[in-house]
């Protein structure tokens, strides 16, 4: 099956306050750093009900959004933007280790 | 023979009580901030610009921390400090940035008010790296050491950064502002296009003053600077910075974020009218508080006095053999190292951008064992370069065998400086909250397609300036290719531009090529610019110079045909 990629689905998503950690609202309202674990609204006044909720509950995190998703069959999301799949998958090439001292 | 003292004087500025105190009441006072903001005390939107104010942004992934490092100056104490703060509050690497200074991308907040406390511990600090103000002052990479410097530019950037450091005045300008200073005829601080772009000169009385440049910029909207002041005394320089500083904060547009700059103001009031303005300000201060003493001037000369370098045979028979037995050490001395003003003496470039590595970045490890070279044969002393690299600026001829061994072990001897890999990159859509693109791993896709530094060196100088986004952090206007990520309906897409330059009396902005290409593209139309250059150049001609010569026309059409 085709991915959704409509726009409708939605997550909110947020930098935790304390380390700025991206993290998105789940269905028990809380903060995660899965975002296999958002909570998805699936038309337009859910996500409206979604951002409210992730505002009211966004003492520990800063300003909260709603972020465009897409659903394969088993589930899994993926932003559709590639900013937002950046800041869901980490950066896209290998950052120099700690240790490194030659660069391979 | 290696110069192993633990303990060295340093030569630049040393902080006095006034600094210290200043710079450890600001750290207190952030402490308390990020208290009151972690409980809840402070809602973000009246923390942001306090963070702002301290250097501390939040980009994509976490908090990213820019710390000052005044007009690139670093001393190897200093380096090892941001080495170990990097590992200490970070993942373990800094990433070099166009302005000088160092970027912590992976900061808590709770951990930033330690971070500021321990760079303190070595006189320096991350604010006025964010927000309206005035920004830490530019220089000269190689200054102090040049052979064709005038004057030590440093002296003047520190005597700036006083005045200008929380001037209550200047704290909220309509846009930030950045200054740099060049002592060289051959400006290699980029004066041209900063919004005031200083050149120390020598006037035909034989006195040095300041061409005084305003009004440049990347961006949006790039703009050359424009001379306001042909010989300007230097012990007149804050009244008239402060002078042009006042036109700006009183006729700079505050209605539109993107018309703010100086830029804008002397482009559409004009140079002359600004001229007067600046002039007409001037007149009223320029025999003020302002006028700088010549015992202030000395002081602060004194401490920028150079390491006494004992004169040393300008040939060393150790470097003369292995010039002649290993060829990549040979194209190393032709590219990394640059003459110094002390005979037999050099300045040595570590290259930042080995094959394939993103530009500018070091790791903990690497950077303490820059700072062991640093305190073994360069008097404990490094610049930081807007190309993103890390000099040595006083290494004696027979050390660069050692120096050049010691910097391979940590991946920096690469023999690229100012070649086709020697590549300026913003941190783009990777880590940057601004960016629409991603520049680092294109720039990682150029450096591994022209890798070898036997076609490196058979191109020539060519610098390449990639930035992720109009903002032009990787100053990608003055590129001799550049390259800008856009975003359109959702693709990164890469626009071309070629003849961009910032060499004094040639700085020009680039032209475009034609449309964005896809990303997929990029290496290969890169490859095919260069291969249109190999194509036409007459001999000695550098890459800017056939596009100066054949102009756009002959590289678009090779493009466009080949992408």
């Amino acid at each position: 099956m085709a991915k959704n990629l409509s726009g409708d689905l939605q997550v909110a998503s947020a930098n935790r306050l304390v380390d700025g950690v991206v993290v998105w609202l789940d269905d028990a309202g809380q903060w995660t750093d899965r975002l296999a674990r958002a909570a998805v609204s699936r038309e337009a006044r859910a996500s409206e009900i979604l951002l409210e909720r992730a505002r009211a509950e966004g003492f520990g995190v800063i300003e909260p959004y709603l972020v465009a998703v897409s659903e394969d069959e088993d589930g899994t999301l993926e932003p559709l933007s590639l900013r937002e799949r950046i800041r869901a998958s980490g950066l896209t090439f290998d950052a120099i280790a700690a240790d490194a001292v030659r660069y391979a | 023979m290696p110069d192993t003292l633990l303990y060295r004087p340093q030569h630049f500025y040393r902080y006095d009580s006034y600094d210290r105190t200043l710079v450890a009441e600001r750290v207190e006072q952030f402490r308390d901030q990020v208290r009151r903001r972690l409980a809840g005390e402070l809602t973000e939107e009246q923390f942001k610009p306090l963070r702002l104010t301290n250097g501390l942004y939040l980009q994509l992934h976490a908090y990213m921390l820019r710390i000052a490092v005044p007009y690139g100056t670093l001393s190897s104490r200093q380096l090892r400090k941001l080495a170990d703060i990097s590992r200490k509050y970070d993942r373990g690497y800094g990433h070099f940035t166009t302005r000088q200074n160092l970027q912590l991308n992976w900061i808590k907040l709770e951990d930033a008010p330690d971070a500021l406390a321990e760079l303190a511990e070595v006189d320096m600090h991350a604010m006025q790296t964010s927000g309206n103000c005035i920004r830490n002052v530019t220089a000269d990479h190689y200054a102090g050491a040049a052979i064709d410097e005038i004057e030590d530019p440093r002296i003047w950037c520190e005597i700036v950064r006083q005045w200008s450091t929380l001037h209550p005045e200047f704290t909220f300008l309509p846009r930030k502002f950045k200054i740099a200073i060049t002592g060289s005829p051959n400006d290699r601080a980029a004066v041209r296009v900063h919004d005031i772009g200083l050149r120390l000169w020598r006037n035909e009385a034989g006195e040095v003053g300041f061409e005084v440049i305003v009004g440049g910029g990347l961006g949006r909207t790039p703009m050359i600077g424009k001379t306001l002041r042909e010989f300007l005394p230097k012990e007149e320089l804050l009244a008239y910075l402060e002078a042009t500083l006042r036109v700006y904060n009183r006729y700079g547009r505050r209605d539109n974020l993107y018309k703010a700059r100086i830029k804008i103001l002397v482009h559409e009031i004009g140079a002359e009218k600004m001229r007067e303005e600046v002039e007409a300000e001037y007149a009223s201060t320029r025999d003020g508080a302002l006028k700088l003493p010549a015992e202030t001037i000395e002081a602060i000369t004194q401490q920028f006095a150079p390491p006494v370098l004992p004169v040393r045979p300008p040939v060393s028979g150790l470097v003369e053999a292995q010039r002649l037995s290993d060829p990549d050490f040979a194209l190393w001395l032709k590219s990394n190292v640059a003459p110094h003003r002390v005979p037999g003496h050099a300045i040595v470039t570590a290259s930042l951008k080995p094959a394939g590595a993103p530009p500018g970045d070091a790791s903990a490890v690497q950077m303490e064992g820059v700072a062991d070279i640093a305190d073994a044969y360069s008097q404990g002393e490094l610049r930081v370069s807007h190309e993103q690299n890390l000099i040595f600026p006083h290494v004696a001829i027979e050390d660069l065998p050692q120096v050049y061994k010691s910097l391979a072990a940590l991946g920096f001897a690469e023999a690229n400086v100012g070649k086709i890999t020697d590549i300026i990159a913003c941190p783009g859509l990777d880590y940057c909250a601004l960016a629409n693109a991603r520049s680092i791993p294109v720039a990682q896709r150029i450096s591994n397609h022209f890798a070898g530094l036997a076609r490196q060196h058979d191109i020539g100088d060519l610098k390449i300036k990639i930035s992720g986004c109009i903002n032009a952090c990787g100053h990608h206007h003055v590129g001799h290719i550049g390259i800008l990520g856009v975003d359109k309906n959702g693709v990164e897409l890469y626009q071309l531009s070629v003849g961009g330059d910032v060499d004094f009396g040639q700085t020009a902005i680039g032209t475009i090529l034609g449309p964005a290409v896809t990303a997929d593209k990029v290496v290969e139309a890169v490859d095919t610019l260069v291969n249109t250059y190999l194509d036409n150049r007459s001999t000695g001609e550098r890459f800017v110079d056939t596009f100066r010569r054949i102009g756009a026309q002959p590289f678009k059409e090779r493009v466009y045909a080949a992408v």
